[in-house]
């Protein structure tokens, strides 16, 4: 990735990361005209494709602010891909089927399809993480949102009442136990990473 | 993994190992794979972690601000496309309510209005010795005071300029001018929370957009955040008479 060259629509994912309201509105004007077209043709509703443009922006900026999303391609391509997935992979549930990862990689063909299967990685593997965390127990969690949200490790320690030894322990094992709960998850293993 | 694995994995993210321990941690990461995959999961967790607690609040805001686009998109489809047809009745009470909606109007009329206040100077934003088509483009539609055009060449600076704050005030006079008042509002507000030379003069339009809503209250409030000795402050102040 890091040897392709930066698309000039990378305004596009940076106006996303920044809640810049022009540049939503540009894509709102610009790009999302296609895929209410696409949804209403392939037995989709007006409201659906509202939720799925929302979801499909709503990841690209978490990615993009997590990961530094570097976008290669036009973003029309992407942004219309990835919906595109979305949908397909919606209407695919609701017949009880699930888009595998196995899928996924037979769009692996040019930069924008490449991307969009990054994307859509990055977004399982962030439902599996949310969805593990949320299996931690209220002390492990209270600790990790302490640790995370003040940086020092002293104040941490101070705040929580607890030596600063006890408090770096106790959050390396709440980290190893939200990393062994993704481990052993049978999704883990489907997303091959 | 057992607990010591994890507290390790924390001490050498947190960089509070020393070079032989480095050097034991790199080689173990090279030669037991089981290790290796387990920190890089537990990696990822803790970067998982991270950007969900420490971004918590700008996702919330995003989420809010992307869900009132979508919504004002999606309402702007339905309304274009849909025709809806009146019974006699129907008429009957569109007419009370328009008759109704000019009683409103002319109490209303006592107060005064935007464009007493609103008078715009000419703006410029070419920098001589230079040219900028889109930006020459831009000016003379203010200036000219067509502001539908005006407003498609201050979008497009600002998709390649976003962070500029007086490309940001125009486009707020702007969309004011042509009744976008949710757009013109965040972006005034906004940038009248800004450190910045155009906080007071974003403030004042800000305020300017609220009395031509028509909320009268929003606006004294706005307009009694102007400092003294700040731009507009004088026009302020004579508007908080008349409003009051």
């Amino acid at each position: 990735m890091s040897t392709k060259i930066l698309h000039k629509d990378q305004k596009y994912i940076d106006g996303l990361v920044q809640n810049n309201s022009f540049i939503i509105q540009a894509i709102y004007d610009r790009f999302v005209p296609k895929v209410i077209n696409y949804i209403k043709n392939n037995s989709g509703s007006a409201a659906q494709a509202q939720d799925i443009i929302q979801d499909t922006l709503l990841v690209i900026y978490n990615q993009a602010s997590e990961k530094k999303l570097q976008l290669t391609c036009p973003f029309e391509a992407y942004f219309f891909l990835l919906c595109k997935r979305k949908w397909l992979n919606e209407l695919k549930k609701s017949d009880k089927k699930e888009v595998t990862i196995s899928d996924e990689a037979l769009f692996k063909s040019d930069d924008a399809q490449e991307l969009v299967f990054e994307t859509i990685l990055f977004d399982k593997k962030q439902a599996l993480f949310e969805a593990m965390f949320q299996k931690l127990g209220t002390a492990c969690k209270d600790l990790l949102n302490t640790t995370f949200k003040i940086k020092s490790m002293e104040e941490v320690a101070a705040s929580l009442g607890v030596s600063y030894a006890y408090a770096r322990k106790k959050k390396s094992l709440c980290i190893g136990k939200l990393t062994k709960l993704v481990r052993e998850s049978p999704i883990f293993k489907l997303l091959k990473y | 993994m057992e607990d010591q694995d994890y507290i390790l994995f924390e001490d050498y993210l947190a960089g509070v190992l020393t070079d032989d321990e480095v050097v034991d941690f790199s080689n173990r990461l090279q030669n037991d794979v089981a290790f290796n995959q387990a920190f890089n999961t537990y990696k990822d967790s803790s970067g998982f972690l991270e950007h969900k607690i420490q971004n918590q609040k700008a996702s919330a805001e995003f989420k809010e601000n992307l869900k009132i686009i979508s919504e004002k998109h999606f309402k702007g489809l339905s309304t274009s496309s849909k025709i809806i047809k009146l019974t006699p009745w129907q008429y009957g009470m569109a007419a009370s309510f328009v008759l109704l909606l000019g009683v409103l109007i002319l109490n209303i009329f006592s107060k005064p209005k935007y464009k007493d206040f609103a008078g715009h100077d000419n703006i410029s934003l070419t920098v001589r010795g230079t040219h900028d088509e889109i930006l020459a483009k831009a000016e003379n539609a203010f200036n000219d005071k067509t502001f539908g055009e005006a407003e498609t060449y201050f979008i497009l600076l600002l998709e390649k300029d976003s962070s500029n704050k007086e490309l940001q005030l125009y486009t707020g006079i702007v969309l004011i001018e042509l009744n976008k008042f949710d757009e013109a509002d965040s972006l005034l507000s906004t940038l009248s929370k800004e450190p910045t030379a155009y906080k007071n003069k974003a403030t004042w339009y800000f305020a300017l957009s609220k009395l031509k809503q028509k909320d009268f209250d929003a606006c004294i409030k706005i307009l009694k955040t102007i400092p003294e000795g700040g731009d507009d402050f004088k026009s302020a102040q004579k508007l908080i008479k008349r409003l009051g």
